[in-house]
């Protein structure tokens, strides 16, 4: 059997699945509706837009619409102009590819009544301003909806406005920095060249000038960052690395003034661009990491339900969440999500707790049984009593210790910004000292000025600003290459101080995915086992699939899926059908004993029984398997003194299987995403570095509290955006390389650091002396800055 | 020969501060604003996504109009 794509998603299937439409072929109702929608309106030029990229088939969207044009809604999340327009701001889904931008954008725009329609590509964020009189919200979003995508709204607040104005402003004074750093490099060759060939004062004077001009703005508007860190500094009677920056930047540029117009001497106007221009570039970056985390948490919050539907006085009632109150009875249809906790009052469902135990297994809701805010409700129509406002919910709890978190991530000092506080006040008291020495002996002004000069801008930060991201640099890039993103550098010494490593069961240290560990089979007939077969198809359970799949795997082409009658699935046990004159029950063993059938099997597994007119033929037991290098990955961390901690939503059982087989002692099942954060946060009380490896939603909380956090590739979008690392292969080899290379880093680091204090007691006494010219002092500092980025060119080599 | 030198430093120097001025607004209208977007912009240069992005701004320009 050979796979071929589909014509819409471009996703390979099974040639025998695909719908086929002449020379087409679609894996689904949903790809072929859209296919012949973009036909019909003329935009097929999307296929060629897209290449060879993927997208997710159409999604299936049961929820009402027309909730989206009610008032609560409306006075929540939409925002009226003077002229009456409206506009709202959307995350979208489903969103893959620059294609998916330009053809939402094109089929919005081409709507009568929407007259603005900007979408991110960067954050999926989507603003969207229409005329009321026109069209509806809920048609904009059906519209959306109808090519395979999907959009929630989300509150903009003053945080997303903020990090938004800042990233923008970095970019622009960072890139005025930039480019005139290298304009006046350009210029700088004439000049140094000069020294040495020999140059005309009448050129010289104009190279000043015009390094002048281009110095100013860099200074002025793009240093502006540091003027106004030194004068908060001052303001709170700290002296840190922004007055040192902008002290020592500004008298070289005074000073360069002085000798344009004197005539004698040398400036450094070129050195003042580029010191401002270095450093700005650091912040800049840490500037967009913040950003991105506003982001992620914004996605988080779009996940949240906007409305329900209450009963009161035996009426159905839509509200919004904030209004629903402790005691209100909630109903919750097929496919919608719970928004507050509750008890269930009457009827029964199956639900999906993935988003808050992390694990795959659907569990059945009865009555009196608990429900929690962002689950979802798989199957059956149930009413709930809330437990809790939504203020107090399980699910708002989540979002709101993520943000805490994220505003509040504490950094761990590194060693230039400890040292930076009392170096900046050694220096500045040095210069003023060397200035009023040299004063009071020569009685000259100038010299004096050269001198204290000299001494601030030999002992500049450049060679101890440089230290740690030279290094830093050259291990993120190693790291890159073996498939690891570290998102700030900072992130290597945290990870090489770190003391405890944390990590989630299910997709981290297991592939996943339940495999099928053992199967019995009798002597089957081939009737046996397509019946076998087909009620495994009938059912899109994670046991049923992977039951399919291995039959599929072990029988290839030679098995048939029956068209099975009276299908009916028992919630939390199992599914029945009948195929002419067999009754074939299929699931657990209690599913097996609720229909009289006479059966026993002692298993820790999850089990898969088939019975037939009520003979058991067949047991399947399944299992998640650890991955490939989990153990090596245990033993190398237990090797480097680390203390290892699993942490699982999964039950007892199973989780003490998978922690014997791996050899991790101290673990802990049945845990929710508050009780994982809340055992990181004892932890941290306590002292610990904690790393924490996770891959889904569930672990979210955890992940914004650990001070480094992993997260798989293959993970959730928001525990990728949350993390501070992201192993792109989902390999656990990476945890091992992530130490080895950070360890290593920190230890260039820490040597880069002594490079730069070394030359600074060196060089500092020689400038007070009056050794030292500011072109030297300047040279110098060139050449510390070389020695410190020579040294981190070692770091890969072994 | 000093002259020369020194008119095309005046030279260069104007043409590069038009080119940040350029840039520096570029950023300002919010054009580097997503990143990935515009390197992606290669996808959308054919006549039918520029008429499309005329049309989107003779629409944006007529709804100024009606405000004022």
């Amino acid at each position: 059997m050979s796979d071929i794509k589909c014509t819409h998603c471009h996703i390979e299937f099974n040639q025998d699945v695909m719908i086929k439409e002449g020379n087409l072929n679609f894996c689904c109702n949903g790809c072929q509706g859209v296919y012949h929608l973009l036909k019909d309106d003329g935009l097929d030029s999307f296929y060629d837009k897209m290449g060879n990229n993927t997208i997710a088939p159409p999604l299936k969207i049961e929820d009402d619409v027309n909730k989206f044009d009610r008032e609560s809604f409306e006075n929540k999340y939409i925002k009226i102009d003077s002229s009456g327009n409206k506009k709202i701001d959307l995350i979208m889904e489903g969103i893959h590819c620059a294609a998916c931008i330009w053809l939402n954008e094109k089929i919005l725009y081409d709507t009568d009544g929407i007259l603005e329609v900007n979408i991110n590509f960067t954050n999926n964020k989507a603003v969207i301003r229409w005329n009321p009189n026109i069209i509806t919200l809920s048609k904009i979003i059906s519209k959306i909806r109808s090519i395979g995508y999907n959009a929630y709204p989300y509150d903009k607040n003053i945080k997303e406005e903020k990090a938004t104005k800042a990233k923008k402003d970095y970019f622009i004074k960072m890139m005025v920095a930039v480019f005139v750093s290298l304009n006046i490099m350009m210029i700088g060759v004439a000049k140094y060249t000069g020294f040495f060939t020999g140059i005309d004062d009448e050129i010289l004077n104009a190279i000043h000038i015009a390094e002048f001009f281009l110095a100013t703005p860099v200074l002025f508007y793009s240093g502006s960052v540091f003027f106004r860190g030194a004068y908060f500094g001052l303001k709170n009677k700290i002296i840190n690395m922004d007055l040192l920056v902008a002290s020592g930047a500004t008298l070289a540029y005074i000073y360069s003034i002085y000798v344009m117009f004197g005539g004698v001497g040398h400036s450094y106007f070129d050195s003042v661009a580029m010191i401002i221009t270095f450093i700005l570039v650091g912040k800049y970056l840490e500037v967009i990491g913040k950003k991105n985390a506003v982001d992620t948490l914004d996605t988080i919050k779009s996940q949240i339900p906007t409305d329900a539907v209450v009963i009161k006085d035996d009426n159905k009632v839509n509200i919004s969440v904030d209004e629903i109150a402790e005691g209100d009875i909630i109903e919750l249809k097929a496919g919608e999500k719970a928004s507050v906790d509750g008890e269930v009052i009457s009827g029964s469902a199956t639900f999906d707790e993935s988003s808050i135990s992390g694990e795959s297994m659907p569990v059945v809701k009865t009555n009196d049984s608990k429900i929690f805010g962002g689950t979802i409700n798989i199957d059956s129509v149930i009413r709930y009593k809330a437990t809790s406002d939504f203020e107090h919910s399980t699910l708002n709890n989540i979002v709101t210790l993520i943000e805490d978190s994220l505003a509040s991530k504490p950094n761990i000092e590194n060693r230039a910004n400890e040292l930076s506080k009392s170096f900046s006040i050694s220096i500045l008291s040095i210069a003023l000292f060397t200035f009023l020495g040299w004063y009071f002996y020569l009685g000259n002004f100038e010299d004096a000025l050269i001198n204290s000069i000299s001494v601030i801008i030999i002992a500049c930060p450049c060679a101890l600003a440089l230290a740690t991201p030279m290094a830093s640099l050259i291990g993120i890039s190693w790291l890159a290459q073996k498939k690891l993103l570290f998102k700030e550098s900072k992130y290597l010494e945290t990870m090489a101080k770190a003391t405890t490593v944390v990590f989630d069961k299910t997709g981290t240290l297991t592939n996943g995915k339940l495999n099928v560990n053992s199967k019995s089979l009798k002597k089957l007939s081939e009737y046996e086992l397509n019946l076998i077969y087909s009620i495994s198809d009938s059912s899109t359970h994670p046991i049923s699939l992977a039951v399919k799949k291995d039959l599929e795997k072990e029988y290839n082409t030679s098995l048939i899926s029956y068209n099975l009658e009276n299908f009916e699935t028992i919630p939390g046990k199992g599914i029945k059908a009948t195929y002419k004159d067999k009754n074939i029950v299929a699931g657990n063993l209690e599913l097996i004993k609720d229909n009289g059938i006479d059966f026993n099997i002692d298993s820790n597994m999850s089990l898969f029984i088939v019975a037939i007119n009520n003979d058991v033929v067949t047991t399947f037991e399944l299992e998640d398997t650890i991955k490939n290098d989990t153990i090596q990955t245990i033993e190398y961390l237990k090797d480097n003194n680390l203390n290892i901690v699993m942490l699982t939503g999964d039950n007892e059982k199973v989780a003490s299987k998978i922690a014997k087989e791996i050899g991790i002692i101290e673990y802990c099942a049945n845990m929710t995403p508050i009780d994982k954060a809340n055992y990181l946060q004892k932890l941290k009380s306590n002292g610990e570095i904690i790393v924490m490896v996770g891959d889904g939603i569930n672990d979210a909380p955890a992940l914004a509290i650990a001070d480094i956090s992993i997260a798989m590739g293959s993970g959730a979008d928001v525990s990728i955006g949350l993390s501070d690392i992201v192993i792109l292969d989902n390999s656990l080899q990476g945890i091992i390389d992530s130490f080895i290379i950070s360890k290593r880093t920190y230890k260039f680091i820490k040597q880069n650091l002594g490079i730069s204090l070394v030359y600074n007691i060196v060089t500092i006494p020689l400038a007070v002396m009056g050794y030292v010219i500011p072109l030297v002092a300047a040279l110098s500092m060139s050449l510390s800055s070389l020695l410190v980025v020579g040294n981190s060119l070692r770091i890969k080599n072994k | 020969m000093n002259g020369v030198l020194i008119m095309e430093l005046i030279f260069g120097l104007i043409l590069s501060m038009i080119v940040l001025a350029v840039m520096v607004w570029g950023a300002k209208s919010g054009q580097f604003d997503d990143g990935e977007k515009q390197n992606s912009g290669l996808l959308f240069d054919s006549p039918d996504d520029l008429n499309d992005a005329i049309n989107r701004d003779n629409k944006k320009k007529k709804e100024k109009r009606n405000k004022k």
